[in-house]
């Protein structure tokens, strides 16, 4: 005989499992964009500096908001993409022919990030260090929720 | 009734990390394979889209008795003898708003209104900040210099050809 709840479970996790595939899906084609709209810059240093950054910082703020809210952030991936989009946001200026100057450090450092001693090794660690913390995170929080607000999940 | 639902923990958050930290770091890998021997080591100094990177500026030396000169831009393109051709023909169809000059280090055909040097020893480009090749050899990219005389722009750059418009951008911002 089955195991109602236990199959209605399976059923649940299996179409949350599905769901997640599909934006991880939509976020890995957005970035596989991103990395085929660098015409001005050489992309494969560009984007993975601009990403490492733009992911990182975010991954910093979704931790933060997950632990006031003691619930994981909606959309998780795409705040990551939001800080990558910020962090490369001059380069969509310089693929429209406008050049880089000293004050579009306000988009997290986009010039300067580039001369980080270790180079992206070193935001490769740094993204590493703010993905862990934020999936510690993740890991720590509990909360209770009403039936109803499940169901409207 | 209250029901208590837990977000991923353990193991999933663990594999999560690990995915994404062997996903990227192989890519991460796979990009620095890809540079070639006519790239910068240090690709933060390639293409950087910025004036006046340290040590710009700096006088720009002449390369031929006009160019450059007071008063007008010029860009100063550092090429080899084998991409020559589709350098010439991306600069004739470029319409580059400055005198152009093309070093190559011999000798080579005459290329539109460009002024043709040949600089063998490589010496030019070193006084105009060009860094050298991460597979050594004579650099590939251009310069770029305001009416001024200074050099403002320097980069390594193997497909110069392929994105003329980046050359323009960047007089555009002298």
């Amino acid at each position: 005989m089955t195991d109602q709840p236990s199959y209605r479970r399976r059923v649940s996790d299996t179409a949350a499992a599905l769901r997640l595939c599909l934006w991880c899906l939509l976020a890995v084609a957005v970035e596989i964009a991103l990395f085929l709209s660098y015409r001005g810059h050489d992309s494969r240093f560009h984007w993975f500096t601009h990403f490492f950054v733009g992911a990182s910082a975010a991954l910093l703020i979704m931790a933060v908001v997950a632990w006031r809210q003691r619930w994981p952030v909606r959309y998780p991936l795409i705040w990551p993409i939001l800080g990558h989009l910020i962090a490369m946001f001059p380069d969509i200026l310089f693929a429209q022919g406008i050049a880089h100057q000293r004050w579009m450090d306000v988009f997290l450092g986009h010039l300067n990030t580039h001369f980080m001693p270790g180079r992206n090794l070193t935001w490769y660690l740094v993204f590493l260090a703010a993905l862990g913390f934020y999936l510690a995170v993740l890991g720590r929080i509990r909360r209770p929720l009403p039936a109803a607000a499940l169901g409207a999940r | 009734m209250t029901i208590t639902r837990h977000p991923p923990t353990g193991r999933g958050l663990v594999a999560v990390w690990l995915v994404l930290a062997v996903g990227l770091g192989a890519l991460l890998l796979v990009a620095g394979v890809a540079e070639g021997p006519l790239d910068d080591a240090d690709q933060a100094r390639q293409r950087p889209g910025v004036l006046d990177l340290a040590p710009l500026p700096t006088s720009a030396v002449p390369v031929t008795d006009s160019v450059p000169r007071s008063g007008r831009p010029a860009v100063v393109f550092f090429t080899s003898s084998e991409r020559l051709d589709g350098l010439c023909a991306a600069v004739r169809a470029g319409e580059l708003d400055a005198d152009v000059a093309i070093v190559t280090p011999a000798a080579g055909p005459t290329c539109g209104t460009a002024a043709m040097v040949a600089d063998p020893a490589g010496r030019l480009a070193a006084t105009y900040q060009l860094r050298q090749p991460d597979g050594g050899g004579p650099p590939v990219g251009y310069a770029v210099v305001d009416a001024q005389r200074r050099v403002r722009y320097a980069t390594l750059d193997p497909t110069t050809a392929e994105h003329l418009f980046e050359v323009r951008t960047m007089l555009a911002a002298l």
